[in-house]
C-alpha cells in the first residue's frame, strides 16, 4: 500500500490531486442545482455525449477541449429547445445519449483506430494532465461559486415551483439554460480525469448523497462539496494503489456513500 | 365600476399551437373574486398560465393592471426540497427584481409577516414537505401575499385542505377582497362558486361568464361538466354537485 504524501509529492500525482480538488468544489457546487433540478440524467449524458467529438478531436489534432465543448453545448441547447417544444426531456436526452455513444465507437473503431485513447477518453487517466486541465478546471469552480452566489435564490425558486416561476418575474428559460451550459461545460472539464462515461461521478453523486442528510440549500450545497472533496481524493489515492484510472474509484466511493446514507437515513 | 383588473377578450391558448382553450372573455374589477369553473382537462389551468404570461395567447388578448400572483397546485410541487416555509413565503420578494442579490432586510420582514397572516408563523423553520397538505397551501399562499400583486390566480387552493387551513385561506381571500385585490380561484365546487363575485365556466371554451345567480343555471353546468355532474333536483333549482375526479397522476393541459 502506497504513502498517502506520494498524493503531494510525486509530481504527476500532485496535478492529480489538484484535479481532483478542483473538481470536488465545482462537482459539490452544481451537483447540487443539478440534483435540485432534476438534471441528474442530463449530466450524464451530455458527458457522454461529448465522445464521438472527443474521438474525433484525439484523430485530427483539434483541441479536445474546444471540440467537447462545442458537442456539450449543442447538446444542451438541443435538450433545452426538446424541452421547450413539449418533449418528454428525458426521452430526447436518452436518444441522443444512445446515439453519442454508439457514433463514438464506431468512429473509435472504425473510422480513426484510436485504440488505447479510448480508455482515456471513457474513464479518464492519472497521467498527462496539464496545466490547461487545471486551469479550465478552476474556472470552472469559479463559474460555479458565482453562479452558486448570483443565480442561487433563481434556481431554488424555479426548481421549487417551475410552473410558479414566471409570475415570480424570474427569466425560468435564461436560467434553466445558463444551468445545462454551464453543467455542459464543466462535465467537458472532468472528462480528462473522469472520463465522459463517469462524470456523473463529479457533478451528480455528491449532491444526491448531501441531499439525503442536508434540510437547507446552504447545508446542501456544504455538504456536496464536502462529499466532492472526499471522495475526490479518496478515489485519486485508491487509483494510485490499485492502479487505476481515477474515473472509477471515484464513482464507486460517491455510489458507496450514497448508499451508506441512504440506508441510513432510510 | 373602477378600471378592471383582468380582462381577456377572445383569448385562445394552449401548447405547441394546438389550443385547449378558446374565446374567453371575461373582465374583473379590483376586489372582485371570480370562481373559474370547469372539469379537469377544462382549460382552468391553461388560463391561469396565460394570465402569468407563460403561454403567449394563441388568439385574442390578456389585460392585467400588474403581475399576477400565482398558486399552482400543490401536488404540484416538491415535498423533498430542501427549503423551510419561511424560505418558500420569501421566495415571493424575488418578483422585485434584484434576484441576483441576497433578500432585503424589507423582504424578511415581509415573508415573517405573510406567514403570521396564514397562520404559520410558529411553522417558519419547519420544512415545506413536513408540513400538512392545508399548511402548504397556506406557505403558498404566503409566498403570493409577499409579492403584493393586485391579482392573485390559486388552483384549486382547498384541493384535499383540512377544514381549519380552508378556513384561514378563506379569511385571508376576505381581507385580499377587502384590499382591493382580485381573485381568481380555480374549483370543482360549484355549490362553492356562489359565494364569488363572478363565476367563470370552462370546458374547453367559454360556457358562460356572470355572477353566480345568473350564470350558474343547470343547462350551463351540464354544458360545463357534461356526464361528470350529478344533479340532486330535490335540494332546489340548479343546485348540483360534480363528481370529483381525484386522478392526480395527469396534469391538467
Amino acid at each position: 500500500m502506497p504513502s498517502p504524501i506520494d498524493l503531494a509529492d510525486v509530481p504527476f500525482l500532485r496535478e492529480a490531486l489538484v484535479e481532483v480538488l478542483l473538481l470536488g468544489v465545482a462537482g459539490g457546487l452544481l451537483s447540487a442545482w443539478i440534483v435540485l433540478r432534476r438534471l441528474a440524467f442530463f449530466t450524464h449524458a451530455v458527458g457522454s455525449a461529448t465522445f464521438p467529438g472527443l474521438v474525433v478531436a484525439d484523430a485530427s489534432g483539434v483541441s479536445p477541449l474546444l471540440a467537447g465543448v462545442a458537442v456539450a453545448l449543442g447538446y444542451a441547447g438541443g435538450v433545452e429547445r426538446a424541452g421547450r417544444a413539449g418533449r418528454e426531456p428525458s426521452e430526447a436526452t436518452a436518444l441522443l445519449l444512445v446515439a453519442a455513444l454508439a457514433g463514438g465507437v464506431v468512429l473509435a473503431s472504425d473510422v480513426f483506430e484510436s485504440g488505447a485513447a479510448v480508455d482515456r477518453l471513457l474513464f479518464g487517466t492519472l497521467l498527462g494532465l496539464g496545466p490547461g486541465d487545471l486551469a479550465l478546471s478552476a474556472a470552472i469552480v469559479a463559474l460555479a461559486a458565482a453562479a452558486s452566489l448570483t443565480l442561487g435564490r433563481a434556481w431554488s425558486a424555479i426548481a421549487f415551483d417551475p410552473d410558479g416561476a414566471p409570475a415570480l418575474g424570474l427569466p425560468a428559460a435564461r436560467a434553466d439554460f445558463l444551468l445545462l451550459a454551464l453543467v455542459a461545460v464543466a462535465a467537458v472539464a472532468a472528462i480528462p480525469a473522469v472520463g465522459a462515461i463517469l462524470v456523473a461521478a463529479i457533478y451528480v453523486l455528491p449532491g444526491a448523497a448531501a441531499r439525503l442528510v442536508t434540510r437547507t440549500i446552504p447545508a446542501l450545497l456544504a455538504c456536496a462539496v464536502v462529499l466532492g472533496l472526499a471522495e475526490g481524493v479518496l478515489g485519486l489515492y485508491a487509483a494510485y494503489w490499485l492502479d487505476l484510472p481515477p474515473g472509477p474509484p471515484v464513482a464507486v466511493l460517491g455510489a458507496l456513500t450514497y448508499a451508506v446514507l441512504a440506508l441510513g437515513t432510510r | 365600476m373602477n378600471a378592471p383588473a383582468v380582462v381577456t377578450d377572445a383569448l385562445s391558448a394552449g401548447y405547441g399551437g394546438r389550443p385547449v382553450l378558446t374565446d374567453v372573455s371575461f373582465a374583473a374589477a379590483p376586489g372582485q373574486t371570480v370562481c373559474v369553473l370547469g372539469p379537469n382537462g377544462g382549460g382552468k389551468t391553461t388560463l391561469f398560465r396565460a394570465l402569468i404570461g407563460e403561454l403567449e395567447p394563441l388568439a385574442g388578448s390578456v389585460t392585467l393592471s400588474g403581475r399576477p400572483a400565482y398558486v399552482a397546485q400543490t401536488e404540484r410541487t416538491r415535498l423533498d426540497f430542501p427549503v423551510s416555509a419561511f424560505d418558500v413565503a420569501l421566495m415571493g420578494a424575488l418578483v422585485r427584481g434584484r434576484w441576483w442579490l441576497p433578500p432585503r432586510r424589507s423582504d424578511r420582514v415581509a415573508a415573517r409577516a405573510a406567514l403570521e397572516r396564514v397562520g404559520l408563523g410558529a411553522e417558519a423553520d419547519t420544512a415545506f414537505g413536513e408540513l400538512s397538505g392545508g399548511q402548504r397551501q397556506r406557505a403558498l399562499l404566503a409566498r403570493a401575499l409577499v409579492q403584493d400583486s393586485p391579482v392573485l390566480l390559486l388552483d384549486e387552493p382547498l384541493a384535499g385542505v383540512d377544514p381549519a387551513s380552508a378556513q384561514q385561506i378563506d379569511a385571508v381571500f376576505a381581507e385580499l377582497r377587502a384590499e382591493g385585490r382580485t381573485l381568481l380561484v380555480s374549483s370543482h365546487d360549484v355549490e362553492g362558486a356562489r359565494g364569488f363575485d363572478l363565476v367563470l365556466c370552462l370546458n374547453r371554451r367559454q360556457v358562460a361568464f356572470g355572477p353566480p345567480g345568473a350564470a350558474l343555471d343547470r343547462a350551463t353546468i351540464e354544458a360545463t361538466y357534461g356526464r361528470e355532474l350529478i344533479v340532486l333536483d330535490e335540494a332546489g333549482a340548479g343546485r348540483a354537485v360534480t363528481v370529483q375526479h381525484h386522478d392526480h397522476g395527469h396534469s391538467e393541459s
